[in-house]
């Protein structure tokens, strides 16, 4: 019974970001990162999640410490409902919408529960509507510090830092334009607005057509 | 490069300098922002190549935020002379240029870049802290802005010099390599512009021997202790000045003043 030997997965393990934007704001799951330990887990989140947007907090939970289902997967795997695990506190989270195109998972509070099976199930009885439950338990989480040291250095210098608003680089186009008009350039450069100018991505659900109810 | 106007401020603590002294500071911000132009562009040569894409992004940001430093600096020295900081930036000469040698050698593999950037870090963490208290109003202001950052680039880079240090026989190997390759270079960080004794006196920057005593306070118990490094015999002292570099930084303004050059009538490049 002789297993052929799987290819070593020499990747460092995933994990999830939740990203507070502000004091009574909750963490919303932004994103991932590769990382070979919490500290550098949320070292590296807040390299790339959190250098521009305003932030004041930083979590990251392992991704096999996370377990999520949509009413699909429950309908066609129940036994999901049963996955053991520890027992205690457990965070959940919920997915309530398609529309948006960056936040795909909002941690709306704690529960207690038996093991992540458990958690799964409570969550399901409290949102019914969601469409996508998300369980972690608390002990899987690694947090920023919240001394003032750590907000200062970690949080701050994004403040006063804002995006340079796309038109900005339209100014690359303009000069284009001007060489253009001047005859130093080929006859077809630019003619197609610059990609920079317009909203580069339309979500596929932000433009079904709406349900008559 | 060019930022916004400079606060009334700075017009009235100019004016409490004397020429000789702001000819000194003049020099001395130059130097700040060369280091900071100079390192900054070796770390963006990792742009697309950094081991994981992480890392890619946050050496990125390291660079962005040394070159946003470089600017404060010469923000600073434009409101002392009227200088431009593109024109510094992107059409002087390899020697013109007053970076250390440190932040020139080329990038080297990833634990020469990570223990580089954490020597750097650490120096520049304590320097911008001591320079908060500095009696040059602007230049404690500025301070106190970008030495937020800096501590959080000192732990990243602390955090990556220790797993590679205590991480495989390789790495660790090439971590001790990078050490004895960058030890000798440390010293000139701390080796005074000329005149600089003069600033010091009047409090205006802080003075490079105490900060190094915190820097060897810092740097030397991360490394031996935490690490496992051997730390090379001694700090080299400084035999040659600023305006003295290895054979790397013209290839390097080459390439970085490469397109300035090409179009230097551009308004935006």
């Amino acid at each position: 019974m002789t297993q052929p030997q799987p290819t070593p997965d020499t990747q460092w393990p995933r994990w999830e970001v939740f990203k507070q934007d502000a004091p009574n704001r909750p963490w919303q799951a932004v994103g991932s990162v590769h990382a070979g330990d919490p500290d550098h887990a949320l070292l590296t989140a807040r390299n790339v999640f959190a250098r521009r947007p305003s932030a004041v907090s930083l979590w990251a939970v392992r991704e096999s410490d996370i377990l999520t289902a949509t009413p699909e997967e429950i309908a066609a795997r129940p036994e999901v409902l049963e996955t053991p695990g520890e027992a205690g506190t457990y965070h959940l989270g919920l997915k309530r919408t398609h529309k948006r195109s960056m936040t795909f998972v909002d941690l709306v509070g704690t529960l207690e529960a038996s093991g992540p099976g458990d958690a799964l199930r409570q969550a399901r009885e409290l949102h019914p509507d969601a469409l996508t439950w998300l369980v972690f338990p608390e002990s899987a989480v690694v947090r920023t510090s919240d001394d003032p040291g750590t907000v200062e250095s970690w949080f701050a210098p994004a403040k006063d830092k804002t995006y340079k608003q796309q038109q900005y680089y339209g100014v690359i186009g303009r000069r284009v334009g001007e060489l253009k008009r001047e005859g130093k350039m080929p006859g077809r450069v630019n003619e197609e607005p610059h990609v920079g100018d317009h909203k580069v991505y339309d979500h596929p659900h932000d433009r079904a057509p709406k349900v008559q109810r | 490069m060019t930022g916004s106007g400079q606060p009334s401020a700075v017009s009235r603590q100019q004016e409490m300098l004397t020429p000789e002294l702001q000819a000194v500071l003049i020099r001395k911000l130059t130097a700040l922002a060369d280091d900071e132009i100079i390192l900054a562009h070796r770390d963006g040569e990792w742009t697309g190549h950094a081991p994981i894409l992480e890392e890619d992004i946050a050496l990125a940001n390291i660079a962005q935020d040394e070159l946003g430093h470089a600017t404060l600096y010469l923000d600073l020295r434009r409101a002392l002379d009227g200088s431009d900081s593109d024109r510094l930036a992107f059409f002087r000469d390899a020697g013109e240029f007053t970076n250390v040698r440190l932040v020139e050698l080329p990038k080297g593999d990833w634990a020469f870049t990570m223990l580089r950037q954490f020597l750097f870090d650490a120096y520049e963490a304590l320097w911008l802290d001591a320079a908060r208290g500095s009696t040059y109003a602007p230049l404690a202001e500025v301070a106190a802005k970008a030495v937020r950052e800096e501590r959080f680039h000192l732990q990243h880079t602390a955090l990556w010099v220790e797993r590679l240090a205590l991480g495989t026989e390789e790495s660790r190997r090439r971590t001790q390599n990078a050490l004895n390759e960058l030890w000798p270079h440390v010293a000139q960080l701390f080796d005074p512009v000329l005149g600089e004794a003069e600033l010091v006196a009047a409090g205006i920057v802080p003075d490079l021997g105490e900060v190094r005593v915190r820097w060897e306070g810092f740097v030397v118990p991360h490394l031996t202790g935490k690490c496992g490094l051997l730390l090379p015999m001694t700090l080299a002292e400084v035999a040659e000045g600023r305006d003295v570099h290895t054979e790397h930084l013209a290839p390097l303004l080459a390439e970085m003043q490469g397109v300035a050059r090409q179009h230097a009538n551009a308004e935006v490049w």
